[in-house]
């Protein structure tokens, strides 16, 4: 009986006109973002490349360390190609310093505006706009059609078990709908390493669990037309709830949550934290300049001028030392204010923007293409380490790029300079989490995208137990 | 007279045996209090067509879904070869075809598609596309029309169609709610044709019409329902030479004056 109706399920989406247009549409679209994601990535890694080459370039020629005006990049992700994520709106070029606080600049979406305002057709696009509407579309009307066309009469007009019947309208179209759309997605996927982006195992895995995410999410949306298909005895009545239910599940409720978490959890700005190291920092330097000119008022007796630089030098170096400490102190502590401001505000946001399915998916394929809201923290900890090594070689060089640096001029003679070898400088790589980590950190969405699918999944059922056949 | 004799011989030699069709004192009542059907009994034996007349509203839909435990019975028991329906619904329903007044099928099927369905979902799983082709001309579907798709068909070829759905399921109780409405003075005829030869076939039919005369021509036993209650019940022999649109009318009229209150109706909130 089952397998009675789960066939009679799949010839009947499958043989419509609504499907294979429907369905062509999907498919054009999948192997279009793919296309697209592949030409992106190549853009980007162009980029990357080119930025790397030009930051050498730039340093050739030098003689001295303390010269260098040296920066660092995110290297694009292969995945990011499909599931773009927060990787277009941070910075990816970091003015690499041996101190102070490093910042990220140079967004793709600061060089090209336009991609901000209509962003990107990617694989996460194609499956929380398209493909959730094309799950509304086939089962929105799938029992309260059968209940206008009278073959939900008739076919209980034969000793047919409800749970059985529902149970192959359920899985049926489940197969009939995502089986075909696999095609061009493999495809695509197939497509991805002959378009140049490296695909390693760890990518593989990735791109699976992308598209097991991507089927959990167009479960939902299924299971949940099917739900409300149950619960309503005419198809146009369900067409027109399940198009306010998406409204509010895709583009209402991820939105709202960032409003309502920004309302409820005050975060300084950036330029309100500017601001106050700016201030601190004005009145440290006032009272430096007050410390050194009570300095050079007590060693003006010194008629060693060579003693008197060095002990500058070094009074200076303390100083500045002092000066960072104090620096330090006030940005960590500041930093760290907003930071767990930052970090309540976004909690609450994702714990609000979860009761929406789009948001869960979101994020979990975010997590799996390592373009996650993590990505930023794990780039600026990748150039802060970086930062370290980079320190210890300019100190090494005796080129530290901050601070006072007095050089003796006397009259000796003077050597020829020689170029500095930029191979000795440390290498900056930056390593996304491997595989496990992106799923382990994707599980608690994938673990809501499967809990949305048995809710939706038992109210379908539950409600078409007591359901009207007549 | 010869007519007449075969039909009184038939019905007493149906009517020896159990009734297949059973409605014992069937009540139906709404949560909202409105009585769709009130104490109605009768009995349809093997053979035998039972035609129930009456108005929109009358009950005679109600009586149907309540055979079909599409609904349950507040009070008295629909029974299916002595089965009661609302207690083992699914093997009752083994004993029983439908036809109903709107039946539009899987409309991207083809005729042999819809039929092949129903025909498995009715437990037959042996016939051939031949035995498709054979009911199918059986109702009058022409063979040219057999492979097309129902989006293209006429309201009364999907009728036609059900017919066939109903006719290969061979069970020995039919049920049949307003099979003639969506079919023209052609089909309709060739439609008594049939249910004269299912009953020939020893089944019994429980027909709702609103098609006096056809019900006059073909039923053994008719009853006219009025708000609820089966407010007449008699042979198709007894009514020979009756007038019955006349006593329809008066019947319908009649009880009318007695019971001004309490007004039922047939889209009635769902059943549990």
């Amino acid at each position: 009986m089952f397998k009675l109706l789960l066939d009679k399920e799949l010839r009947e989406i499958v043989g419509t006109t609504k499907f294979a247009v429907t369905f062509g549409v999907c498919a054009v679209l999948i192997l279009l973002a793919f296309y697209v994601g592949a030409r992106n990535y190549d853009i980007s890694r162009q980029d990357y490349e080119g930025a790397v080459v030009e930051n050498l370039r730039q340093m050739e020629g030098l003689t001295d360390w303390g010269e260098i005006d040296h920066r660092i990049f995110l290297p694009p992700q292969p995945l990011a190609a499909l599931v773009s994520g927060i990787s277009n709106d941070i910075g990816r070029t970091v003015n690499m310093e041996s101190r102070g606080e490093l910042r990220a600049e140079d967004s793709r979406f600061n060089e090209d505006p336009i991609f901000a305002v209509f962003r990107f057709l990617d694989l996460e696009f194609i499956f929380t706009i398209v493909l959730s509407l094309f799950a509304i579309l086939f089962g929105y009307d799938a029992i309260n059609g059968e209940k206008e066309r009278g073959t939900l009469a008739l076919s209980f007009a034969n000793s047919v078990p409800r749970d059985q019947y529902v149970l192959g309208k359920l899985v049926g179209s489940f197969l009939a709908l995502v089986v075909p759309l696999m095609i061009p997605i493999l495809i695509g996927g197939l497509m991805l390493p002959l378009l140049g982006v490296p695909m390693d195992t760890n990518s593989w895995a990735r791109l699976a669990m992308v598209i097991v995410a991507g089927v959990l999410y167009f479960g939902v949306f299924l299971t949940l037309s099917v739900f409300i298909s149950a619960m309503t005895q005419r198809s146009s009545s369900s067409f027109l709830m399940l198009l306010v239910v998406w409204i509010f599940i895709v583009l209402i409720i991820p939105r709202a949550s960032v409003l309502i978490s920004g309302q409820a959890v005050d975060v300084p700005s950036i330029d309100q934290i500017d601001y106050d190291k700016s201030k601190y920092s004005r009145q440290l330097f006032s009272e430096r300049m007050n410390e050194m000119q009570h300095w050079i008022q007590e060693n003006r007796d010194n008629d060693d001028h060579g003693q008197f630089m060095s002990a500058m030098q070094e009074f200076l170096g303390r100083q500045q030392d002092d000066f960072d400490a104090k620096m330090r102190v006030l940005t960590e502590k500041l930093n760290e204010q907003r930071d767990n401001k930052a970090g309540r505000q976004q909690n609450l946001a994702l714990a609000l923007a979860r009761v929406s399915p789009t948001a869960s998916f979101s994020l979990a394929a975010a997590d799996l293409a390592s373009t996650s809201l993590a990505l930023r923290s794990s780039y600026m900890e990748a150039a802060n380490s970086y930062q370290v090594a980079f320190a210890q070689f300019m100190q090494s060089k005796n080129a530290d790029t901050q601070g006072y640096r007095f050089r003796k001029h006397g009259n000796d003679e003077v050597e020829e300079p020689e170029e500095i070898d930029l191979r000795e400088l440390p290498e900056f790589t930056y390593r996304p989490p491997d595989a496990s980590e992106a799923i382990g950190a994707s599980l608690p969405d994938l673990g809501l995208l499967l809990l949305f699918n048995i809710v939706f999944f038992a109210g379908a059922f539950v409600a078409f137990l007591k359901y009207d056949v007549r | 007279m010869e007519e007449s004799n075969r039909m009184e011989e038939r019905t007493s030699a149906a009517r020896q045996q159990a009734p297949l069709l059973e409605a014992d004192g069937l009540t139906k009542e709404y949560e909202d209090g409105t009585l769709a059907l009130n104490k109605v009994s009768f009995t349809v034996h093997r053979g035998e067509i039972f035609a129930m007349l009456g108005g929109n509203g009358a009950g005679k839909t109600t009586a149907i879904n309540l055979f079909l435990n599409f609904i349950e019975p507040t009070e008295g028991e629909a029974r299916v070869d002595g089965i009661v329906t609302h207690k083992e619904p699914l093997k009752a329903k083994e004993r029983l075809a439908f036809v109903s007044e709107n039946v539009m099928l899987y409309p991207n099927f083809t005729a042999i598609q819809n039929l092949d369905f129903f025909a498995k979902l009715g437990g037959k799983k042996d016939y051939s596309k031949d035995d498709y082709r054979d009911v199918l001309l059986r109702v009058g579907l022409e063979e040219v029309a057999h492979s097309r798709r129902l989006k293209s068909y006429s309201k009364g070829m999907r009728q036609k169609c059900g017919i066939a759905i109903a006719i290969l399921k061979d069970a020995p109780a039919i049920l049949l709610d307003e099979p003639t409405s969506g079919l023209d003075p052609k089909a309709g005829r060739e439609f008594i044709g049939l249910l004269e030869d299912l009953r020939s076939e020893q089944k019994a039919i429980l027909m709702s019409t609103h098609d006096i005369f056809r019900a006059k021509d073909v039923a053994d036993t008719i009853g006219i329902m009025n708000m609820g209650e089966l407010v007449m019940q008699r042979s198709a022999e007894d009514l020979r030479g009756e007038d019955l649109e006349k006593l329809y009318v008066q019947y319908m009229a009649g009880h009318m004056e007695n019971t001004p209150e309490s007004v039922p109706h047939e889209e009635e909130p769902a059943m549990s």
